[in-house]
């Protein structure tokens, strides 16, 4: 018995208890319930399998006894990139992650972590009843919305400041002038290239 | 054979075979209610990360067959439903109605359905055809088993080849102080835990007891080699304070 087993143990309870609160992730793990699925932290030496339960628990089993039906190996840093939506793909395609076995599984595995969505106002009517729960989520999202706002104006009164009263940066509108002027030297030198060749094509033929 | 022999051990106390099945029932229905609770309290909670090595070691695959001896409440079953998935089957069983009654309970409660069975079954006379199982588990019950060679006996038949037993059982501390803490522990704690919590000293005096009695690492080794095992290896946890054995039928 190690601190190995200790570790696999805490990891073990505290997933599952945010699973728990997402009672759609439960539903779509317990769809991959007696399969297992491996990831290997490349570089560490960790191994982990992953069995989804029937009611969507993750059990976390090490060793290498196991048979996977799926295994996901790469680095620490290129997996928590890989389970980011958008850039996703891209860290696959850039063979920084490697997937083997069945990949459908992998998929569905590893969509249902990215996507936890914990209701939140639901987990609080639990302790506090329904109203008490939506009045406080009410005003929390306000809050939300207020920060957001605050945090907007405090973006704008920069970029206005930096561009307008001490002009340490170019206006937006300057950068796109002065991107359209790049643009336009460029096409008129390839014109110029084109006619210089053109030229040099007609001196030769004159020449023979 | 042990069953032929006319008297055993039960605890420190020598008995009629024929009576230490009854004694250990007694011992169990007292237990039956509150075991989680005490196992909890006697193993500060270890218990469990012994229990996450045996499954480890067993290895389980999808649609197995898995034969749990003396499940209990069924914190093994409980695992090994899990990792079957829906179209394997694990079979819950204990010799003590009351046990199985708290088990099966517990299993239903926490939604297991479709790859669980239960059946009342003494382990020295499976009610199995030979080759039957992929894995066989017994955590912490061959020690209350009369007559253990036949118990091993019984679950090397059941086992299809190829297929595996686990035996998860205290075991002999591997070093002399841990011995004495655990000595001290064991008869000047625990039976005062079990009055306290369980209204019953004398069942976990026969625990600590029955402890003693059990064979050691080597001794166990060799018993379920005499079985027919093959491979067999021990995993000392805790010092050796518990041990999982595991036999292999080739």
């Amino acid at each position: 018995m190690t601190l190995r087993d200790l570790t696999l143990e805490g990891l073990e309870q505290s997933l599952n208890r945010v699973l728990m609160l997402d009672p759609e992730a439960c539903r779509r793990l317990a769809e991959l319930h007696g399969r297992v699925i491996r990831i290997d932290l490349r570089g560490t030496g960790v191994q982990l399998n992953f069995a989804p339960g029937h009611d969507g628990r993750l059990q976390i089993v090490g060793g290498p006894e196991l048979v996977p039906d799926c295994a996901l190996s790469g680095s620490p840093i290129d997996l928590l990139r890989a389970s980011d939506h958008d850039s996703g793909h891209a860290q696959l395609f850039a063979g920084r992650v490697h997937i083997d076995g069945d990949t459908g599984v992998a998929q569905r595995f590893s969509d249902t972590l990215a996507r936890i969505d914990i209701d939140w106002e639901e987990q609080l009517a639990k302790l506090t009843g329904d109203i008490a729960a939506h009045e406080i989520a009410r005003r929390a999202r306000m809050l939300g919305r207020s920060g957001e706002r605050l945090g907007q104006s405090a973006r704008d009164n920069l970029s206005e400041y930096l561009t307008e009263e001490v002009r340490l940066l170019p206006h937006r509108f300057a950068v796109d002038d002065f991107l359209e002027d790049v643009d336009q030297l460029r096409d008129a030198v390839d014109r110029l290239e084109a006619r210089i060749a053109l030229l040099e094509q007609r001196k030769a033929g004159e020449q023979a | 054979m042990a069953n032929q022999r006319s008297r055993t051990h039960f605890g420190y106390r020598t008995v009629e075979s024929g009576q230490k099945a009854g004694l250990v029932r007694e011992v169990f229905d007292s237990v039956a209610s509150r075991y989680d609770l005490m196992n909890d309290l006697m193993s500060l909670g270890i218990h469990r990360l012994w229990k996450r090595i045996a499954v480890e070691l067993a290895a389980v695959r999808a649609g197995q067959r898995i034969l749990d001896l003396a499940s209990g409440t069924g914190d093994l079953a409980d695992r090994f439903a899990d990792l079957v998935g829906p179209e394997g089957l694990v079979l819950m069983t204990d010799i003590n109605a009351a046990m199985l009654d708290v088990g099966r309970d517990r299993m239903v409660d926490r939604g297991h359905a479709g790859n669980l069975a239960y059946a009342q079954v003494d382990a020295e006379k499976l009610p199995l055809p030979e080759n039957a199982i992929d894995v066989v588990t017994i955590a912490f019950g061959l020690r209350n088993v009369t007559a253990k060679e036949q118990a091993l006996a019984e679950m090397f038949r059941v086992l299809r080849p190829g297929g595996r037993a686990l035996v998860l059982e205290f075991s002999k501390p591997v070093n002399k102080p841990l011995e004495k803490i655990y000595d001290l522990y064991s008869f000047g704690i625990l039976p005062h835990l079990g009055r306290l919590v369980a209204k019953d000293a004398e069942s976990y005096r026969y625990l600590a007891e029955s402890i003693r009695m059990h064979p050691d690492q080597e001794t166990l080794r060799g018993m379920m080699e005499q079985a027919g095992f093959e491979r067999c290896d021990v995993h000392n946890l805790t010092g050796g304070i518990v041990a999982v054995h595991r036999g292999f039928k080739l």
